[in-house]
């Protein structure tokens, strides 16, 4: 393509996006809607799982050692481990402290009736792991696995298997969500085109009279798709994130703990993905309406 | 330079528009296409810019069989040919000159290209004056004079043109058939559809008269009777 066409393309968009107002204004606020409400999930999500992150690192991994293990080699296991990024720190609790922990429990006196003595203690060496803030569990239990002194471990299972259903359910239901949205706006946005296409029918028939290839005829479509995909997603951008910190900003005067939990980073990818979609809605939009362009280019409205 | 080898085109609703004809056109020649209203003269036209296809036969233009020639293939094929048809079919947007350009900026011209093209081209129809109107400010004739010129701005090899004067006052028709003249006088090869029996009887061309889809007449220098 040269350098004239795209100057072409560009001029031509801007004179038919002046000129059909009405058009360019629903094909951005239709996908600039769109884009909010997808960036309103995409939030949601983001936060509700960075939450269920929060609470499940709370959890503390047990490690079980194997009974031959002494305390000097726990404390040395201890120390070794300590060291893995995932790890904020770890408690080696002999069996002595663990039975007197359970002895302190006056529910469980009955245990000393069941041969759980101080003098005759079947409970193993323990480590006590807490892990840091927003680990990911899998990989961390993969290591912790694959050491010989460890016999055994647990690290609430129920909770864990829970959080991770519940947060794939979660992106299910916003990509099912955000997918339902993007194929509604670009409906909306094919017919808006396919009626200024249709209002650019004299215009398409003489550019292909005078020899104007399909690809030339779509070019001011697919520049104001472009275009107006950019100013839909930027707007609904902004809208989005003003929004976003105003919730914020009552939420945490409602409830004094609450922090923001979506850090600077996040919302920048979130921004991009909807600026992305947004280009790809307008452009794609326009392409779909465009494809059959040999139709509206015949001088006779027969075709042939 | 143009050459029709048996076209017959049939319509989906059964109407023979044209009937196995044969015929060639010579470069620089100026041919009057007459015949009664339905006799399949735009049709012929249509033909000849791909705008249609023939059920059966096949039209060479240049050599080069337009009548298989891929869809992609058909742009190419219309900037070598002027099309000027009946209804001005200018843009009601743009002015006179922006009008004349849309011939050069659908092949990626530079804008400094354009504009002397486009100025020449004004000046062979005589319309340099009225380049920044817009097309609603002129009177037929002088819309008609702006196809004209958009036909002719990129040289072409042929200019098809389809009752021309179909809207126009005698004087102005006269006008206009004078331009279609001078640029054959150039070397343009002008195929002409008309119903203008006065001017085809003044000019003496080369006559094609087609009756119910057939060549009835074909004389080198011709009148408008068909009968
Ligand atoms: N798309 C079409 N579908 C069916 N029939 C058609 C179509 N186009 C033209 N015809 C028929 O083909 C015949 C020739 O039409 P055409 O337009 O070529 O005539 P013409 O000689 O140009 O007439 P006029 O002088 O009135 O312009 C007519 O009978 C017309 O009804
Ligand atoms: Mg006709």
């Amino acid at each position: 393509m040269s350098l004239a066409n795209l100057n072409f393309f560009m001029s031509e968009a801007a004179t038919n996006l002046r000129r059909s107002g009405m058009m360019s204004f629903i094909t951005i606020s239709t996908i600039g809607i769109a884009l909010i409400m997808m960036g309103a999930f995409l939030l949601a999500t983001m936060n509700m799982e960075s939450f269920l992150y929060q609470m499940q690192a709370e959890a503390l991994v047990t490690a079980y050692l194997k009974p031959e293990v002494s305390i000097s080699d726990a404390k040395t296991l201890s120390l070794r481990l300590t060291s893995l990024e995932e790890i904020e720190n770890i408690m080696v609790v002999t069996p002595e402290q663990a039975a007197k922990e359970l002895f302190s429990n006056p529910d469980d006196q009955q245990l000393m009736q069941i041969g759980i003595t101080p003098e005759e203690n079947p409970l193993p060496t323990t480590l006590r792991m807490k892990v840091k803030a927003g680990t990911h569990l899998p990989p961390l239990l993969e290591k912790l696995k694959s050491e010989p002194l460890i016999d055994n471990f647990s690290y609430g299972e129920e909770l864990f298997q829970q959080f991770q259903g519940l947060s794939h359910l979660l992106w299910v239901t916003s990509l099912v969500i955000v997918i339902m949205l993007g194929l509604a706006s670009l409906f909306i946005v094919y017919n808006t085109v396919r009626l200024t296409l249709y209002m650019r029918r004299e215009e398409i028939i003489i550019m292909k009279l005078v020899g104007a290839t399909n690809w030339f005829v779509r070019g001011p479509f697919i520049v104001e798709g472009f275009i107006q995909g950019m100013v839909g997603s930027f707007l609904a951008i902004i809208v989005l994130f003003a929004t976003y910190r105003f919730a914020l900003g009552k939420l945490s005067e409602l409830i004094p703990f609450f922090t923001a939990s979506i850090g600077f980073e996040q919302m920048f990818k979130l921004a991009a993905k909807l600026f992305m979609m947004g280009l790809v809605l307008g452009i794609s939009g326009s392409l779909l309406s465009l494809r059959d362009i040999n139709r509206f280019s015949k001088s006779t409205p027969e075709g042939v | 330079m143009i050459e029709l080898q048996g076209v017959t085109r049939i319509f989906p609703n059964g109407v023979r528009a044209l009937n196995n004809i044969s015929l060639t056109i010579n470069p620089g020649d100026f041919v009057f296409l007459v015949g009664p209203s339905g006799a399949g003269k735009s049709t012929f036209l249509r033909m000849l810019f791909r705008e249609d296809v023939p059920t059966e036969g096949k039209i060479l233009i240049d050599g080069k069989d337009i009548t298989t020639m891929p869809e992609g293939r058909v742009p190419y094929l219309r900037r070598n040919l002027g099309i000027v048809l009946q209804d001005f079919q200018l843009l009601k947007r743009r002015t006179v000159a922006e009008n004349v350009a849309f011939g050069l900026r659908v092949v990626g011209a530079s804008a400094s290209v354009i504009n002397t093209r486009v100025q020449e081209a004004l000046e062979q129809v005589g319309l340099s004056h009225k380049r920044r109107m817009f097309p609603t400010e002129l009177s037929g004739g002088e819309q008609q004079r702006v196809c004209i010129a958009r036909a002719i701005v990129n040289n072409p090899l042929i200019l098809i043109t389809d009752e021309p004067t179909g809207n126009l006052d005698p004087m102005i028709s006269q006008e206009i058939m004078q331009l279609f003249l001078e640029i054959n006088s150039r070397g343009t090869t002008v195929v002409m559809a008309t119903h203008n029996h006065n001017l085809v009887n003044k000019l003496r061309k080369r006559v094609l008269a087609l009756v119910d889809g057939q060549i009835v007449k074909d004389e080198a220098c011709g009148t408008y009777a068909y009968e």
